[in-house]
């Protein structure tokens, strides 16, 4: 019964497979979730007024006729920073162009949303949704997701996620939204 | 030494093979089962059990033990899927119409049956504004609370500029009622400030309009909140 040793080499070679199939299984999931349609795409964005971390409240029908683009974020979410960031490199470019840009923290805690958005150097509101009432009008099932929105308050374009290419698929996206 | 070694390699080799396919068996089920399960609707089934929908459904029933098998329930899952979507999402349009239409109908029952002549409705003023920035007002009509409305600065600014806002419309009882509206902003010297205003009001026949007055108070240097009955 010696090949029950934990570190023998079958269980070695089973752990491994085991190790590899779950990272298929966790990439395939990741992949069916990426695809799942956003019920909201072609519907009027559901109206809101938060309060701000930082700053004045903010209501969304207040910027109809500009392209608004709200941005899911929770001080937990790493990613949610880098793209906080990247975000705010595409307002300072394309502001003037008539682009508003909203974060809505989804945190339990105000206390330490408001200590993320005062660490994050953003120059857009930093909206706080703590009864996340907000968060279940726009059906968020993932961190960061972004929400764009046209000049007639139509939802148009979901981003579950963000890495480098969904970054271009975004600007993509915005500049087709700003040109219409 | 040597027979030892092969006699232990020959040990080993045996869980070897079976460990791994034993293992991964399920496994395997699992992965294939999560895969084709989200499968987006109106998708074209995969693979060569979920291929053959079409002569399943030509040919005639299947005895009772091959229905039971798993590839034989698979196969009609996928078969009745399509339909039974397509049924789901007409019943939930549906239901849709009827929420809408029960929505339209209560609104025209409301307008029919409280017309606007016979409403209350509660305006909010803002004057100067100096000792208090307006954060939220929420308003309570016989304890129960009938608006929480949250200004933004473009909001606070029309209000200074001279604007009233219709806070809310509704209706009410003829007779006594009590009014109540909390105020929450920044007071003097940007502390957090909350007040409250009452009022006791008689409903009647007609039309009733009243309207919160926000103020300064110069003397106190404090801000007054007040609610006027406009008769």
């Amino acid at each position: 019964m010696s090949w029950q040793r934990p570190n023998h080499p079958v269980w070695r070679e089973v752990a491994l497979r085991w190790l590899c199939l779950a990272v298929m299984a966790l990439g395939c999931s990741l992949a069916v979730q990426a695809e799942l349609p956003y019920a909201l795409i072609g519907q009027s964005a559901p109206d809101f007024a938060l309060r701000a971390a930082v700053g004045g409240n903010a209501r969304l029908s207040e910027h109809r006729g500009e392209v608004v683009v709200l941005s899911f974020w929770s001080s937990r979410c790493t990613p949610c920073r880098t793209q906080l960031a990247a975000l705010n490199r595409s307002l300072t470019t394309y502001h003037s162009a008539g682009l508003a840009m909203f974060g809505i923290g989804v945190d339990d805690d105000p206390a330490q949303a408001r200590d993320f958005a005062r660490s994050a150097s953003v120059s857009f509101a930093l909206l706080l949704d703590p009864a996340k009432g907000v968060s279940r009008s726009y059906q968020v099932d993932n961190l960061p997701m972004t929400v764009l929105i046209d000049r007639s308050g139509t939802v148009r374009t979901v981003l579950r996620d963000y890495s480098p290419e969904n970054e271009q698929l975004y600007l993509q996206q915005l500049r087709a939204l700003l040109n219409e | 030494m040597l027979q030892m070694t092969r006699a232990m390699s020959e040990a080993d080799e045996a869980p070897r093979r079976a460990a791994p396919v034993a293992l991964l068996a399920p496994l395997l089920a699992v992965v294939l089962l999560a895969a084709a399960a989200p499968a987006a609707p109106g998708a074209p089934p995969a693979g060569p059990a979920a291929t053959t929908p079409a002569a399943a459904a030509s040919a005639p029933a299947p005895p009772a033990a091959e229905a039971n098998s798993p590839l034989a329930t698979s196969s009609a899952a996928a078969e009745s899927s399509p339909d039974t979507r397509g049924l789901d999402q007409e019943i939930q349009d549906l239901k849709k119409d009827v929420v809408d239409l029960n929505r339209d109908l209560f609104i025209l029952e409301e307008e029919l049956l409280f017309p606007a002549n016979t409403q209350v409705a509660v305006f909010l003023s803002v004057d100067v504004g100096q000792f208090f920035g307006l954060d939220s007002v929420q308003l309570k009509i016989d304890r129960k609370e009938v608006i929480n409305y949250l200004y933004t600065p473009r909001e606070v600014e029309a209000l200074l500029k001279g604007g009233v806002q219709r806070l809310y419309l509704g209706n009410l009882k003829v007779g006594g009622h009590e009014l109540v509206a909390f105020f929450n902003g920044k007071g003097p010297n940007e502390r957090a400030y909350k007040r409250g205003a009452s009022l006791r009001f008689e409903k009647g026949v007609g039309a009733k309009y009243l309207e919160l007055k926000i103020d300064d108070r110069q003397k106190k240097l404090q801000p007054e909140f007040e609610i006027k009955d406009w008769e």
